[in-house]
């Protein structure tokens, strides 16, 4: 009855969906919450893990669900599993949902992969016509050899993964919900899983994926969905999505080094006053999109009225570098502004960084360039959802093979 | 319906997770009552020489002597008693499972009481069995009126499951109390001896005790002990019910929060 419903529209509906674990550290404390939730009444002192999330997932999505550690969103994929229940707002649920939660769930550890396989699958709501129907395909999945009448205790962890996703895969799910199990698996089992779920999405499944590998969402995912401490930060398409956080991310990583270096240079030979990205000067990361143009322009104090050398680099925001240059090796002019005021400006045209987040290093040198005196930093993000890989577009054209000259005639002419 | 194949299904493994791995398997489950039933009668007919007391207080119901006096309490006891005290604990037990899986919690006591009652169910007629084949006069035509009085002992010990079980994710010291009061509660039941040869105030306080039905019962139907008033029929009935629906309640109260304490 609810299949029917389920085939056409919303799978998954929370609204204002929360959770709070209550902070329990006496032992009167479990008394009293037990009173209380006796009582009928709800707990107040508690620890909010997801906060207002409201969400909406359709039949034949694929969403990825990023977040750093303790984003919440584990707990999130409980809730709209029900393995947790919502202390705040409702999450609906139509249609049967396959979801791979944590490493062995629902296994037990004394009993074989095959009797397991039974169980497990009996949790998730086959009948045991159907579970022994489908048990060789579910053993062929799962491809662990003569491990699968072993007890499961034996196991390694990637033979438990596979163990679980071969039933889950079997139980053919409205939603599959898993939860960057497919990580512990090895290469070819990871393929196998993801060749399953692009078929899988292919007709007509809808997915919801927690991983942290970001190859793998935006593979498998059209939308993303970013928590942070509980909220939805944002989401929508896969690629801004997982661009903000990445850029998000790794600049989070570099943001405490400069400012120490703004203060130590103080005083220095030479020190940067400032840097301004296309006029903006903040500590704000400046916004581009993939073509922009870009300029550079930056202000140098030099003690003795020397001419500083200006040199600048920009890095991927994991300090990846990507390109680096300086005043004299292209033998710019840096300029005097005002008495021991130097000013340098350096203009990208149309800067061909790929999406995702960068860092702009502009560094003081003295008059040789061989001293290094003093850095600032500026983040750069690019938008877009190229997915083209590396850092930067190279220059290329596509060229139809059958414009050529027959690849083996132009290889016997040039041999000689 | 997913509920009950599920609850069929954790009901065989819990029946296999107790004796897997033991040396005897299931036929412990069968043994040990036996030996209680050996040590309880060596020490009240042999030590205690307690049969002619009884005989004297209440010669109907002991009538066919001690041993299968003592069988038809014994057996309900332990079942009652064991799917009690392993039915508490069943939530900390699987709490791997609670947290990871989702599944109706229930289940989890309902297998466990079931594998517990089902495993002594058998002993229980097993050792009607013998006990007639060795010249007992016992009616085993009423074996099947037995069961439904055992089956009205499951929906109480089922009851007491829930609440206990809801209750011990809170209150962890509940499983050793129980242990405890299980003992006290043996002895103030009519298991050793006729509810006859108490004093008089202290024979009617064991109307109150929901366990006394069971034993009493057990008796009339199968040794042919005076039977047990319908009134009293239909108030333990009532007591079971009420019982059941009170851990039925409390269990899905405090449910949703089992996460947040196990």
């Amino acid at each position: 009855m609810s299949k029917s419903s389920a085939k056409t529209g919303l799978l998954v509906q929370a609204h204002g969906l929360g959770k709070s674990y209550p902070k329990v550290f006496h032992r009167s404390d479990r008394l009293r919450a037990l009173l209380r939730l006796l009582a009928g009444r709800r707990e107040v002192d508690a620890t909010t893990v997801l906060h207002d999330i409201n969400l909406e997932v359709w039949r034949g999505q694929s969403v990825g669900l990023i977040g750093e550690n303790g984003a919440g969103k584990s707990t999130l994929l409980k809730l709209i599993s029900r393995v947790l229940t919502p202390s705040a707002g409702n999450v609906k649920v139509h249609g049967r949902i396959g979801a791979l939660l944590e490493l062995g769930a629902g296994f037990h550890p004394e009993y074989s992969g095959r009797e397991n396989i039974a169980m497990s699958a009996a949790l998730y709501g086959l009948s045991s016509d159907e579970i022994r129907l489908r048990l060789p395909e579910i053993i062929e999945f799962a491809d662990i050899g003569h491990y699968i009448d072993e007890p499961v205790k034996h196991y390694s962890s990637g033979m438990v993964v596979r163990l679980g996703f071969a039933v889950v895969a079997a139980t053919r799910p409205d939603l599959l919900i898993t939860d960057e199990v497919l990580a512990v698996g090895d290469e070819s089992f990871q393929k196998k899983c993801v060749r399953w779920i692009e078929e899988y999405l292919e007709s007509g499944g809808t997915l919801l994926l927690v991983s942290h590998s970001m190859y793998h969402i935006q593979k498998l995912c059209k939308h993303a969905i970013w928590l942070k401490s509980g909220v939805i930060s944002a989401q929508g398409d896969v690629f801004d999505v997982t661009q903000a956080y990445l850029s998000y991310h790794e600049r989070k990583n570099t943001t405490q080094a400069p400012q120490r270096a703004v203060v130590e240079a103080q005083g220095m030979e030479f020190h940067l006053l400032d840097v301004w990205l296309n006029d903006e000067s903040h500590e704000m990361p400046l916004l581009l999109e993939h073509g922009d143009e870009l300029r550079i322009r930056t202000k140098v104090h030099s003690r003795d009225g020397r001419v500083p050398v200006v040199m600048l680099g920009i890095v991927r925001a994991d300090s990846t570098p990507v390109y680096g240059v300086s005043s004299d090796m292209d033998g710019a002019e840096v300029t005097l502004q005002s008495p021991g005021i130097y000013m340098a400006e350096v203009h990208f045209p149309a800067l061909c960084l790929l999406p995702g987040g960068y860092t702009v290093r502009m560094h003081a040198l003295d008059t040789e360039g061989v001293r290094l005196f003093d850095t600032i930093e500026r983040g750069l993000t690019i938008r877009g959802s190229s997915r083209e890989l590396g850092m930067v577009r190279l220059p290329h054209r596509w060229i139809a093979p059958n414009a050529l000259p027959n690849a083996a005639d132009s290889r016997a002419g040039t041999a000689p | 319906m997913r509920a009950l194949s599920l609850a069929l299904n954790f009901t065989r493994r819990e029946i296999r997770n107790r004796y897997l791995g033991s040396f005897s398997g299931g036929l412990w489950a069968l043994l040990q009552p036996l030996m209680q039933l050996a040590v309880y009668s060596f020490v009240f007919v042999y030590i205690f020489k307690a049969g002619p007391i009884f005989k004297a207080g209440a010669q109907n119901a002991v009538a066919t002597g001690f041993v299968p006096f003592l069988v038809m309490g014994l057996w309900p006891w332990i079942a009652f008693s064991e799917a009690i005290t392993r039915s508490t604990t069943v939530l900390p037990e699987n709490a791997g499972l609670i947290g990871k899986v989702a599944l109706p919690r229930e289940v989890l006591v309902i297998a466990s009481v079931g594998a517990s009652l089902s495993l002594h169910l058998l002993g229980f007629i097993a050792i009607c069995i013998a006990m007639a084949l060795w010249g007992t006069p016992i009616q085993l035509i009423m074996l099947p009126l037995a069961l439904l009085v055992y089956l009205q002992m499951a929906l109480l010990v089922l009851g007491l499951g829930f609440l206990f079980s809801a209750l011990q994710v809170f209150v962890r010291d509940l499983g050793q109390v129980l242990t405890q009061l299980m003992m006290l509660w043996q002895f103030t039941s009519p298991i050793f001896y006729p509810r006859e040869i108490l004093p008089e105030p202290y024979r009617d306080w064991m109307g109150f005790n929901p366990f006394s039905y069971y034993p009493e019962q057990m008796r009339a139907l199968l040794l042919g002990s005076e039977s047990i008033a319908p009134g009293a029929c239909f108030a333990a009935l009532i007591v079971a019910l009420a019982v059941l629906a009170l851990g039925i309640v409390v269990f899905r109260r405090l449910d949703s929060h089992f996460e947040d304490f196990l």
